[in-house]
């Protein structure tokens, strides 16, 4: 098995093209590298402090205090920060956007769910303010809804761009 | 269809990755948490107990000065920067977020029929009572709660210690 630094090999499964902007290389790379970044920043400020992270989780009022809170406390770092290296490298890129997308869309329903929870109480949409425990302190509800939303939809381009290039990919030496 | 397929095997590999290394380093953590512990229940003390009834008490400032008049020992829940630039005095850290650096330490002081009385920052922080079920659950089953915390405390005009810089 050899590693190879491909800028442009087309893997079996994938065809070259698809048209759109968004799908060339050099667009891909820059959206895959600034959502390894947010990922594996958000990570690292997780990881280490789970029980701090469960209280974070827990003030969204979805799950209880017990196993799988605690669970979510453990895992959930690790598999942003494998995400973000998977992005950074290359390595397993589809399945790092198919997990990012599923967990920003996790995001965006609870982050939805909680500023709901503060309208209800009569606080106005763009004044919801607080901490969403993902690692980058307080901020405008908003702000963060929106983020998410980007950060959604450079998973999904991720995960359907046909082609990935600045990859490493690993390849059995022919004999 | 065939994309799909393969991001999602590879969505599996990842996510079991992340289960083994997060269990591992949890598992060598010195904050490692049991991730199969269930919310300690713990019995609330009624208003009326005198301090050193089973469970949590919740004190007021008044019983929370007169607890430390008597020498009730008193741990504070908050982190060491806010610790350091002032605490009830006496008082003995433990960090809630940061448990592995001073359980063993703040623990070997205190026994498990003693009285002991937790806080933290004011009255809409829950570290004190985090901690105070964590206690709990390690035997040390008379606790009184001061929920007013240090703000409460200070504001009265209370003697304050600060730590040696």
């Amino acid at each position: 098995m050899k590693i190879m630094w491909s800028q442009g090999a087309h893997s079996p499964e994938t065809r070259p093209g698809g048209g759109h902007w968004i799908y060339n290389p050099f667009v891909l790379l820059v959206l895959r590298l600034v959502l390894a970044a947010v990922f594996v920043y958000a990570a690292v400020h997780k990881i280490g402090r789970p029980l701090a992270f469960a209280d974070e989780i827990h003030t969204y009022g979805v799950v209880d205090y017990g196993p799988p809170l605690y669970v979510m406390a453990i895992v959930l770092p690790w598999l942003e920060l494998l995400c973000g290296l998977s992005l950074l490298t290359g390595v397993f890129i589809r399945g790092s956007a198919l997990v990012l997308l599923g967990l920003n869309a996790m995001f965006l329903a609870v982050i939805a769910k909680k500023t709901a929870g503060f309208m209800h109480i009569g606080t106005p949409f763009m004044k919801v303010y607080f901490d969403c425990g993902c690692g980058f302190g307080s901020t405008y509800a908003w702000k963060k809804l929106l983020e998410d939303a980007v950060y959604l939809v450079i998973a999904a381009a991720l995960l359907a761009a046909p082609l990935h290039t600045f990859t490493i990919r690993f390849r059995r030496r022919s004999s | 269809m065939k994309l799909l397929k393969s991001a999602l095997l590879q969505a599996i590999v990842i996510l079991a990755a992340a289960l083994v290394v997060g269990f591992t380093f949890n598992a060598l953590s010195r904050n490692g948490i049991n991730p199969l512990k269930s919310p300690a229940k713990v019995p609330v003390a009624a208003d009326s107990a005198q301090a050193g009834a089973e469970g949590i008490k919740i004190v007021t400032l008044d019983e929370a000065r007169q607890a430390v008049e008597s020498g009730v020992p008193v741990i504070d829940a908050r982190r060491k920067a806010d610790y350091d630039d002032g605490h009830i005095p006496k008082a003995m850290l433990l960090d809630y977020y940061d448990m592995g650096t001073y359980k063993d330490k703040v623990l070997a002081r205190l026994s498990n029929d003693q009285t002991i009385m937790v806080y933290c920052s004011e009255l809409s922080c829950d570290d004190s009572e985090l901690l105070a079920k964590e206690l709990y659950s390690l035997g040390f089953t008379k606790l009184l709660l001061f929920k007013g915390g240090f703000a409460e405390w200070s504001a009265a005009g209370l003697p304050v210690e600060r730590s040696a810089q």
